[in-house]
């Protein structure tokens, strides 16, 4: 699963070098080609009316001239090699939501076909187009020019406004979506088309994201993983939009999901308006927040993958999590054992698990990797490590399984 | 010709149930929505406090309702439908309590269902996808107890209905059992094809489709004629506020922030013509009680014009109430 930085919010276009590296920086090795950010809505919107006309220090604007694209981008793709940063997906120029310029059909379509062209150039897998209205034959315009320069459209479901309320637009039904793309391949006759999925539109829409994920299935072939209040548009770092100390999208319907269709594509994290509000001064310390989130992301998709990767394992703890590990994947992934701290607990069975004290931990072969079931994590893994276990450690997490008890154990610690 | 119905809460009191009924009459409903749930509390459910309401025998809880089926013939108001008390199940309840909400609770409110000679059932399917991982297993519960109840209703010419629900994820709202009408539809037919008769049915919560934004027009579509009952109300897309429709906007512009143009095409489409019921009884204790007549004479009002557009079908009339489309 390849983690991606949007660079909205963080990269300045005109003076990318302090923005570039403070990405590099935090380790994100992947960012972003938005081509909004030198083409944005905005500009498309005031296209050709009188004495709005986008001039930013004496440039033509790209909406005027859509082979300005490479030069708006070249400075800052400049900074991405020296940093090494690679850029596998981008985001083409659209309109804003409620834009009534249908009269720019054409205009669009240049610009999609000049950001095609350019990830051709750039060895850029994938690129979102946002829907036109309802228009499919839209997308297959694009067809030709995409399987000429290996790049895959990815469509996005969208929210529809009714009057400032977001509701769930076009291609915000799952099935819809899905016949969608299907249609668009048996039309292009290859596997051109894809999805991409904006959890932050999901979320505005109150949906069920488990369900969305499975039935796109594998066509989802990149997720915007962005926060926001679930009333109004907003970008924030996942986890940071809560209220009464509890976050507001549903991320246990978002994580069950991708991990049940065994997501493995571009994570797209995007939090443009947390990095635009935070000051430059402490946006590096932010940027390693953001790296570790997205870094969380991938690990909770990919658990199982984790596991299915280690053929003998052991766990650590003989609590609630060691019995959601046992209720979810106690049998396909079956433990040798637990150990537990708890010596009253030795030689008991728990789960169907024989408990074990820490010591027979020294006795593991050496491929058997311990699964952490405990939330002390950190220390527990010291005292593993200061006890002389050699054998590799991962840490076991249920804050999103794929099912929960109803009751949790209550038990004195001892 | 579509009828116009409200909730009895707020309105008909069982100390003078004549008096809350001739207001209805007057006010411009032909039926209602007995709120049955008024008796046995969601608050006091979720906080395993259950009273005595449906210890009562058959006999007695007809006695009771003697007079409220009275009071409504007297009136010409019919009971149209009428919703049981949920949950139907409390999720870490005791399972004397959710053995009571089953065994006594359900099968007694399809028991005064049949009394009040009314149609329709509105139950609320249960909510654990959370706890169980996913809708379907979510659904097998509340199937389980619709499988339970379908016999009854069966025999009692009663339709059960499943409504769209929310959940919440903190303070924010989102999609909960029965929001998908594609399931909903196939799940209808195939309790209705298994009993040979129509013993389920669909509820339309246009207020919790809003806070989930759904696209009521092709929702409406898919259901088609397994949609009974309606539950007409609006809210700020952000809090179950039960008020009344077209009350809020979001923008400078002031146009209704709900879908009501879709609402109206997706009845328009599927050729609806039974009750527009309004689930607004909360605005009856917001208003001054001196207002009563003039609130309830109002909700009335809106849905005769609910009843025009969806009518005016015919006449292939666009939609007047304006709205982003």
């Amino acid at each position: 699963m390849n983690i991606i930085c949007t660079p909205l919010g963080i990269v300045d276009m005109d003076r990318p070098g302090q923005g570039i590296s403070d990405i590099a920086g935090a380790g994100f090795e992947n960012i972003l080609l938005d081509m909004t950010m030198c083409c944005s809505p905005g500009e498309l919107e005031n296209f050709g009316k009188e004495g709005k006309r986008e001039k930013r220090k004496g440039r033509p604007a790209v909406s005027e001239h859509p082979t300005e694209l490479y030069n708006r981008w070249e400075p800052v793709l400049e900074k991405c090699r020296k940093e090494k940063l690679k850029v596998p997906i981008a985001y083409a120029p659209h309109l804003g939501r409620n834009s009534k310029r249908g009269d720019l059909k054409e205009l669009l379509v240049n610009l999609v076909e000049e950001s095609i062209r350019f990830c051709g150039k750039l060895g850029c897998q994938y690129m979102v187009v946002r829907p036109f209205y309802s228009d499919r034959e839209y997308y297959l315009r694009f067809a030709g020019l995409a399987r000429e320069n290996h790049v895959m459209i990815l469509l996005e479901n969208q929210c529809r406004d009714v009057n400032g309320h977001l509701v769930r637009g076009v291609c915000a039904d799952e099935r819809v979506a899905a016949a969608w793309v299907d249609r668009l391949n048996e039309e292009a006759g290859e596997e051109r088309f894809g999805f991409c999925m904006d959890i932050g539109a999901c979320s505005l829409c109150g949906q069920d994201m488990r369900e969305f994920a499975l039935v796109l299935g594998d066509r989802i072939k990149a997720v915007i993983l962005r926060d926001c209040d679930g009333h109004r548009e907003g970008a924030m770092l996942p986890f940071t939009c809560t209220a009464g100390g509890r976050f507001q999208t549903d991320w246990l319907g978002c994580i069950r999901g991708l991990r049940e269709i065994g997501f493995d594509g571009q994570l797209i994290l995007n939090f443009s308006d947390t990095a635009g509000a935070f000051s430059p001064i402490l946006r590096p310390g932010l940027m390693r927040l953001a790296k570790s989130v997205a870094d969380y992301f991938r690990w909770q998709i990919g658990i199982e993958n984790l596991l299915k990767k280690n053929r003998s394992i052991v766990l650590f703890g003989a609590g609630n999590m060691c019995r959601n590990y046992m209720k979810c994947y106690g049998e396909k992934y079956p433990p040798l054992f637990t150990c537990d701290n708890n010596r009253t607990l030795w030689g008991t069975e728990f789960c169907g698990l024989e408990v074990r004290p820490p010591e027979s931990l020294k006795e593991l072969p050496e491929e058997c990797v311990i699964f952490i079931c405990n939330i002390y994590y950190r220390e527990i893994e010291k005292q593993l490590r200061d006890m002389g276990v050699g054998n590799r450690i991962e840490f076991f997490n249920d804050e999103y399984m794929p099912s929960f008890y109803f009751d949790r154990l209550e038990r004195e610690n001892t | 010709m579509l009828e116009i119905g409200v909730q009895t809460k707020n309105v008909v009191d069982d100390r003078q149930p004549e008096k809350g009924f001739a207001l209805l009459k007057r006010t411009g409903f032909s039926c209602v929505d007995f709120s049955l749930n008024q008796y046995l509390t969601n608050t006091s459910l979720y906080q395993s406090e259950v009273n005595s309401f449906f210890d009562q025998t058959r006999q007695e809880l007809e006695q009771f309702f003697t007079p409220h089926r009275q009071a409504a013939l007297a009136n010409g108001i019919r009971i149209h439908q009428m919703h049981m008390p949920y949950p139907n199940y409390v999720p870490n309840g005791s399972r004397e309590l959710n053995d009571y909400l089953r065994n006594v609770v359900a099968p007694k409110s399809m028991e005064i269902c049949a009394f009040f000679g009314c149609r329709y059932i509105v139950i609320h399917g249960f909510k654990l996808a959370r706890f169980l991982g996913t809708e379907e297993a979510e659904w097998e519960q509340t199937q389980k107890f619709l499988e339970f109840l379908a016999p009854m209703a069966k025999e009692m010419g009663i339709t059960i209905c499943i409504e769209n629900l929310y959940d919440g994820i903190g303070s924010h709202i989102v999609e909960g059992p029965c929001c998908n009408a594609g399931k909903a539809a196939e799940r209808i037919d195939r309790m209705n094809e298994k009993y040979h008769e129509e013993v389920l049915g669909f509820c339309f919560d246009t207020g919790h489709a809003n806070l989930v934004g759904i696209d009521m027009e092709a929702f409406l579509g898919v259901l088609g004629h397994r949609l009974k009952v309606l539950h007409i109300h609006d809210n700020d897309g952000a809090f179950d506020l039960h008020q009344i429709p077209f009350t809020f906007t979001k923008t400078r512009e002031n146009q209704t922030s709900t879908d009501w143009p879709g609402f109206i095409k997706g009845l328009r489409r599927i050729g609806f013509e039974d009750a527009l019921s309004f689930e607004t009884a909360p605005v009856l204790t917001a208003f001054p009680e001196v207002m009563k007549e003039d609130t309830l004479t109002f909700i009335a009002r809106i849905g005769r014009y609910f009843a025009g557009e969806i009518e005016a079908a015919v006449d292939g009339k666009e939609v007047s109430c304006k709205a982003t489309m």
